[in-house]
């Protein structure tokens, strides 16, 4: 079946009322937490997968989904009206957005940021219809050693996504250390249990996902009490001026947000950096840029919408995440028993398909809300976030409580939470460490797989193209940065 | 500004240090390896040696580099007595019941944490707690733990 006969029985099953609901639901709840500084979308999903556990996973994955891409939106909002970030991608909206605002043309930026989001969004989600399939099937060959080395890939990439891949790999390794606790899947023995009976489950991803982002978040923010003044928002639909200075910034942000949200190891908020970046270089009159440029609304805006639908391809087609989000969405589709990677299009088509549906469906929902509705969303952010707080850690506590009504699971949380705010404090990735707790087993049962298959060698890993190649990325990775940082180290200072 | 040595973030690097170490201990006591494939004791040792000759990475770097005279983390008074709130929160759950318990940890967070008049601090921590109640207990079917008082 081609591309698009799938995606029209995704369509069938997106526009059930039960998906559409959820589909609401979530960009509902991402465009909320995308505006709520404090909380972002990882935030909100680790919340609501004790919620949705052994509930329809295709309902859940919409959800997430809608959540994830939702939250680009909403964090426009307190970029451009209060001049904080609602997430990271949306610090460049900052610049000239808040500019605006002050010059009392906010209106005018969201208005441009919703409908640039909304055209970004929809073509990023046309991309990934058309370049999802054909990486699933190209990926189909992966035996053992391309699973391993693909594995290697995600998570040295996530691992990259951070400021300090040094502190991005330790919390990789981390988490593929907490997934050795428990019993062995193949041979049986139990490991790291220290004769506790509790802990022969190993550490569930819920757990670690809600205490790292739940918990750990509050813990981080909770010295957060000032309020900012809030400009008001009026007349949201764009001039005629603003539209012909940003229709080709959203077309070249689109491009670029795309194509780097497909990339492994990069993301939203580089995306939105290049993007404002290149407007800026393409501009006739740079100089606008930090006083209220519409272009460098439009163009990031776009950027970072485009890269949120891209970094589904890599985690749709191949179970690599792009971002911290995704790699939460990955833990939820292995909490649901689905196995991410290229089987997925296969094995699962029909939620592969009714997902993807159902982010063209969210993108109208999402424009709609944002247009009329930017106003009201823009009041929310006045509920201080000492309100907030309290019942967010409490639903944590009941979330993790409710999985195996298990004690001790509670006093994991406050343990994991204490740690995810001592990472969040200091920089530290929290989304690697899931991911190493997820993949971990993968890991490990594809490295025997392949070791058996070579009869003990480790050649195979790099005697086979797809692996070699795969290795040789990961590899890239990590050798990157330390010679880029040496080439700044040895090029000559400029005056 | 002086240069002053970032305290928590050798404290985070240490017990993850510790915990990699620990690792390598009892991983090494495991069976490593059998005919063409690694045991239960091979990757669990790989991780923690790699964790922990990246902790001390970590910690060399920031032993040798002054702290980032930018970085602002501000006060850890508060999210240690959150902290401590939630503990307690947990530990009075099978003592106390969860409702009770979630009820008590939320009106310390209102009216003594944040300060918050009494009345709505009770309302919104009893409202929650009561929401709690309905979506766990009643609409999920979780038996959360009650109390004495049998609620």
């Amino acid at each position: 079946m081609s591309a698009f006969a799938e995606l029209a029985t995704g369509f069938a099953s997106a526009l059930t009322p039960w998906h559409l609901l959820m589909c609401f639901a979530g960009v509902f709840v991402g465009q909320l937490v995308g505006a709520l500084p404090g909380i972002g979308p990882s935030s909100a999903i680790a919340l609501l997968l004790p919620l949705t556990f052994g509930s329809d996973p295709t309902s859940a994955i919409i959800m997430f989904a809608g959540i994830y891409y939702g939250a680009q939106y909403g964090g426009t909002l307190t970029s451009v009206l209060v001049s904080v970030p609602g997430e990271s991608s949306t610090v460049m909206t900052r610049i000239d957005g808040y500019q605006r605002a002050l010059q009392g043309r906010a209106g005018a930026a969201l208005g441009i940021a919703a409908i640039g989001s909304f055209i970004a969004g929809t073509i990023a989600t046309l991309g990934l219809t058309l370049l999802a399939p054909p990486l699933a099937r190209a990926a189909l060959a992966f035996g053992p050693p391309e699973y391993f080395s693909l594995v290697m890939l995600g998570l040295l990439a996530l691992a990259a996504v951070g400021g300090s891949l040094l502190k991005g790999l330790t919390a990789g390794f981390f988490g593929l250390l907490l997934g050795t606790i428990g019993i062995d899947q193949q041979t049986g023995v139990s490991r790291f249990h220290f004769d506790q009976v509790w802990l022969l489950d190993g550490v569930e991803f819920i757990l670690l996902t809600v205490a790292l982002f739940g918990v750990g978040e509050v813990l981080a923010s909770c010295n957060m009490t000032s309020l900012q003044p809030i400009t008001r928002v009026k007349n949201l639909l764009p001039t005629r001026d603003d539209w012909r200075a940003s229709w080709m910034p959203i077309l070249r942000g689109t491009g670029i947000g795309f194509f780097i949200g497909v990339l492994p190891a990069t993301g939203a908020t580089i995306a939105s950096f290049i993007a404002y970046v290149a407007e800026k270089k393409l501009a006739k009159d740079p100089s606008r840029f930090g006083n209220g440029a519409i272009e460098g609304v439009a163009g990031p805006e776009a950027s970072n919408n485009a890269a949120a639908s891209g970094a589904m391809v890599p985690m749709l087609a191949l179970g690599v995440p792009g971002s911290g989000t995704t790699a939460i969405i990955l833990g939820a589709l292995v909490m649901f028993g689905i196995r991410p990677g290229p089987e997925l299009f296969d094995k699962n088509a029909a939620l592969v398909w009714a997902v993807i549906a159902s982010m063209y469906i969210g993108n109208v929902i999402l424009l709609i809300m944002n247009l009329p509705l930017a106003g009201l969303f823009a009041q929310l952010l006045r509920v201080p976030y000492r309100w907030l707080y309290p019942p967010i850690l409490v639903l944590c506590v009941a979330g993790v409580y409710s999985q195996s009504n298990s004690i001790e699971d509670a006093w994991m949380l406050v343990a994991f939470g204490a740690l995810g705010w001592g990472m969040k404090r200091y920089d530290w990735p929290a989304a690697p460490m899931v991911l190493g707790l997820v993949l971990g087993p993968i890991f490990e049962n594809s490295l025997r797989q392949s070791l058996v298959l070579s009869h003990g060698s480790a050649s195979i890993f790099f005697t086979r193209p797809i692996s070699l190649a795969l290795i040789i990325f990961a590899a890239l990775i990590v050798i990157a940065p330390a010679c880029r940082r040496l080439y700044r180290g040895r090029a000559p200072a400029v005056a | 500004m002086s240069a002053r040595l970032d305290v928590g973030e050798v404290i985070l690097a240490i017990a993850l240090l510790a915990i990699a170490v620990l690792w390598v201990a009892v991983a090494a006591g495991m069976p490593m390896w059998e005919g063409f494939s690694p045991q239960a004791g091979f990757l669990p040792l790989i991780y923690g040696v790699a964790l922990a000759a990246l902790t001390l990475a970590i910690l060399i770097a920031r032993l040798r580099s002054a702290p980032d005279a930018g970085a602002e983390q501000g006060p850890i008074g508060k999210p240690l007595i959150v902290l401590a709130a939630i503990a307690a929160g947990v530990g009075g759950i099978e003592l106390i019941g969860f409702a009770t318990s979630m009820f008590l940890m939320l009106a310390f967070l209102y009216c003594v944490v944040e300060r918050i008049s009494v009345i709505p601090g009770l309302l919104v921590s009893a409202a929650t707690s009561a929401a709690l109640i309905l979506v766990f207990r009643t609409w999920l079917g979780v038996p959360l733990p009650l109390g004495p008082w049998s609620f």
